[in-house]
C-alpha cells in the first residue's frame, strides 16, 4: 500500500507533466495579448478584416485568437486565407460558425510553414456568404506589439490589430517535454 | 512510526504544491474579505459583484469562510505583499505563472494536512485491538485516493469530514448528544452531515432523548446559520445547485411529479432501520446512506472524501470488502474525470505549463468516438450495482459498531 501510494504520487507529479507534454503537435509562442471585450469588428459579406504580424519561429502551423459568433447565428464558412509578404496565398482554411461557440479562442491550423522564422505574413478573417444578420465579430486592440504589427478595416490601416497567439511545430516531442519541465523546474528553483 | 508519517507528509506536500484546482482561489479570494471586516459574505458578494474580479458566490456554509478566512489572516505573513492581488486576479494563465503559485497553494493547504493526519490518530482510535488501529491508520495516510481528493482539489469538506469522524467516535462510547452536536457543527461547514440526523433520532432511546437528538443539531445549525439568513445566503448556499443537487428529480411518475431516486434511497433506508432493523448499526447505515448519495446522484468529485474514513474503517473491519471498495473507488473517481470538465482532469496540471489548454479534455477525446454520457452513466451503473451490494451486506446485521 505504501508503495503503491508512492508510486501513484510520483507518477501524477513527475511522469504525468510529461506524459501530457508529449501529446502536445503544437505549441503556442507567448501568451494571448490583453484586449477589450468592448472594441470590435464586424465580419460578414464584402467587409473582412486582415492582420500583419511577424512569425516568430519556424514551422508556423496555426494562428489563434477570439471570435465572437453573437447568439450563435453565424453558421456559414470562415474563412482564414494567410498571405506571405509577397502577397502570395500560401494557406487557407476554412471553418464553419456553427462549430464555435460565442467568444470561443478559435484555432485556425493549417500545414506548417517550415521557413517561416522572422517573416512577415498578413491573414484575412472572411466570412463571405453571410449577411449582416449573421455576422461573427474579432477582438482588436490598439499599438504594435512585437510580433502584431498592423491591421486592415475597411481599406484603412491602424497599428496593433487582433488579440492574436501563434502555434508552431516543435521539431521533436522530445523538445517539448524538455521545456515543459525545465519553464516548471525554472520557476520553482 | 515517525518515518511513516515524514513520508506521508512529504507525499502530500509534493501533491499539494504542484496540482492546482482553481476552486481554492476562488474560495480563497471570498474568504479574504474576513481579514477586512466582513462578516456576512454573502450580502457582500451579492452587492459587490460588479466591482470584483471574481464574481462567484460563496457556496459554502459560514463556518467554511470563518476557518478558511481566519486561517488566511494568521497566515497572510507567510504569504506576502502580492499574495491578495494573485488571490483577485481574474486571468487564469497569469495566476499559474505566478512565481510563488507553489508557496501559496502549500500555505493555503496546510490546515488540510493537519486535519487529514488528525484523522489518521483519530481512525487509529476507532479500534479496539491496537492492530486494527495501526492498519486503518496506514490505510489512511498511503491511499492514493484521499492524497488526490484533497491536495489536487484542494478539498474544502475535509473540516465537516472530520468532525463527522468525531461524531462516530462519540457515537461508539454512547455519547448520543454529543455526537448530535458534533453533526450539527460539522453542518455549519457543509450541509451535508445533516442527512444523519434522522437516523440518530432513531437511535434514541426513549422519546426525549430522540427529540434532543433531533433537536440539538438543528438549534446549532440554526444558530450559526440565522445571522446570514438573507436571500443571498439562500441563494448563494442553502438552495445551490451543489446542495440541492443531491435531490435532483430522478424520473418522471406523471403529472409533473418526479421520483427522486437518492431520497427514495434514503427513505427507504430510514424506514428498514425503523420498522425492520431490531438494533441499529449508525455506522453502517451512514456508510449505505453515503453509498446511496453517489450511487444516485450526479456527485461532485470533492463530496467523496465524505466516505473516506468510513470506508479504511470498513476495509479493517471487513477485509472481504476491501478489494469491492477499491474498484468502487476507482470507478468514483473515473466518472468525474469524462465530465465535460477541464478541471476534472488536465486542468490540474497548468502549473507545469498553459500550453496543456491544446490538449482536448478525455470527454472531448471520446466524444469523436463514442458519447462520453454513456460511458459516465455505464461507469456509474457499475458503482451504484457495487455500492448497493456492500449496502445489502452491511445490512445483513453484520456487526460493524
Amino acid at each position: 500500500m505504501i508503495w503503491l501510494t508512492s508510486l501513484f504520487v510520483i507518477f501524477l507529479v513527475f511522469i504525468v507533466p510529461g506524459m501530457l507534454a508529449s501529446t502536445l503537435d503544437i505549441i503556442p509562442y507567448g501568451d494571448q495579448p490583453g484586449y477589450n471585450s468592448n472594441q470590435r469588428l464586424a465580419v460578414y459579406g464584402e467587409r473582412t478584416v486582415s492582420q500583419k504580424f511577424i512569425s516568430t519561429e519556424k514551422n508556423l502551423a496555426a494562428i489563434g485568437t477570439s471570435i465572437r459568433n453573437p447568439n450563435l447565428k453565424n453558421k456559414k464558412e470562415i474563412i482564414l486565407s494567410l498571405y506571405d509578404e509577397d502577397k502570395n496565398l500560401v494557406r487557407t482554411l476554412t471553418l464553419n460558425g456553427q462549430n464555435f461557440q460565442d467568444g470561443d479562442f478559435v484555432k485556425f491550423v493549417f500545414p506548417e510553414i517550415s521557413d517561416s522564422e522572422g517573416k512577415i505574413y498578413t491573414f484575412t478573417i472572411s466570412s463571405p456568404l453571410a449577411g449582416p444578420e449573421e455576422t461573427v465579430e474579432v477582438f482588436y486592440f490598439g499599438g504594435a506589439t512585437e510580433n502584431i504589427l498592423e491591421y486592415t478595416y475597411d481599406e484603412k490601416s491602424y497599428p496593433g490589430g487582433l488579440p492574436i497567439v501563434t502555434f508552431y511545430k516543435p521539431n521533436s516531442k522530445l523538445e517539448v517535454i524538455k521545456k515543459v519541465y525545465s519553464n516548471w523546474l525554472s520557476r520553482l528553483l | 512510526m515517525k518515518k511513516l508519517i515524514f513520508w506521508a507528509i512529504l507525499l502530500r506536500l509534493l501533491v499539494a504544491a504542484f496540482l492546482f484546482h482553481p476552486d481554492i482561489k476562488t474560495y480563497n479570494f471570498q474568504a479574504s474579505f474576513l481579514k477586512k471586516g466582513v462578516f456576512n459574505i454573502y450580502t457582500y458578494l451579492v452587492d459587490n459583484k460588479k466591482s470584483l474580479t471574481l464574481k462567484d458566490d460563496f457556496v459554502y456554509f459560514p463556518l467554511t469562510y470563518f476557518a478558511v478566512g481566519g486561517y488566511q489572516w494568521a497566515a497572510s505573513p507567510i504569504m506576502g505583499t502580492g499574495f491578495d492581488s494573485w488571490l483577485a486576479d481574474a486571468s487564469s494563465t497569469s495566476v499559474v505563472g505566478n512565481p510563488n503559485i507553489f508557496k501559496y497553494l502549500v500555505v493555503l493547504k496546510l490546515p488540510y494536512l493537519i486535519l487529514d493526519i488528525w484523522i489518521a490518530f483519530l481512525l487509529k482510535k476507532f479500534f479496539d485491538k491496537k492492530e486494527d488501529g495501526e492498519k486503518a491508520f496506514i490505510f489512511w495516510l498511503f491511499n492514493p485516493f484521499t492524497i488526490y481528493l484533497i491536495y489536487a482539489f484542494s478539498n474544502i469538506d475535509i473540516y465537516p469530514v472530520l468532525l463527522t469522524l468525531v461524531a462516530f467516535l462519540l457515537l461508539k462510547k454512547d455519547k448520543l448528544m454529543q455526537a448530535s452536536a458534533i453533526i450539527g457543527l460539522a453542518a455549519g461547514f457543509k450541509l451535508y452531515p445533516i442527512l444523519f440526523i434522522p437516523f440518530l433520532v432513531l437511535k434514541g432511546k426513549d422519546l426525549k432523548e430522540k427529540l434532543l437528538v433531533g433537536v440539538i443539531p438543528t438549534l446549532i445549525l440554526t444558530a450559526i446559520v440565522l445571522p446570514f439568513w438573507s436571500p443571498a445566503f439562500i441563494q448563494s448556499a442553502f438552495v445551490s445547485g451543489l446542495t440541492t443537487r443531491i435531490f435532483n428529480p430522478g424520473f418522471s411518475i406523471g403529472f409533473g411529479e418526479s421520483m427522486i431516486v437518492s431520497l427514495l434511497a434514503m427513505s427507504l433506508l430510514f424506514f428498514y432501520g425503523w420498522l425492520v432493523e431490531k438494533k441499529l448499526n449508525l455506522f453502517n447505515y451512514w456508510v449505505i446512506l453515503l453509498l446511496a448519495i453517489f450511487s444516485f446522484s450526479h456527485f461532485h468529485i470533492a463530496w467523496l472524501l465524505w466516505i473516506a474514513p468510513f470506508a479504511v474503517i470498513l476495509s479493517v473491519k471487513k477485509p472481504q470488502l476491501s478489494l469491492p471498495l477499491f474498484l468502487i473507488a476507482v470507478l468514483s473517481l473515473l466518472i468525474p474525470m469524462f465530465y465535460e470538465d477541464r478541471s476534472m482532469a488536465i486542468s490540474l496540471f497548468r502549473i507545469y505549463s498553459t500550453w496543456y489548454d491544446l490538449i482536448p479534455t478525455p470527454f472531448a477525446i471520446l466524444e469523436k468516438f463514442y458519447n462520453p454520457y454513456n460511458l459516465q452513466s455505464i461507469l456509474h451503473s457499475i458503482m451504484a450495482g457495487g455500492s448497493l451490494i456492500v449496502g445489502y451486506k452491511l445490512l445483513r446485521r453484520e456487526e460493524t459498531k
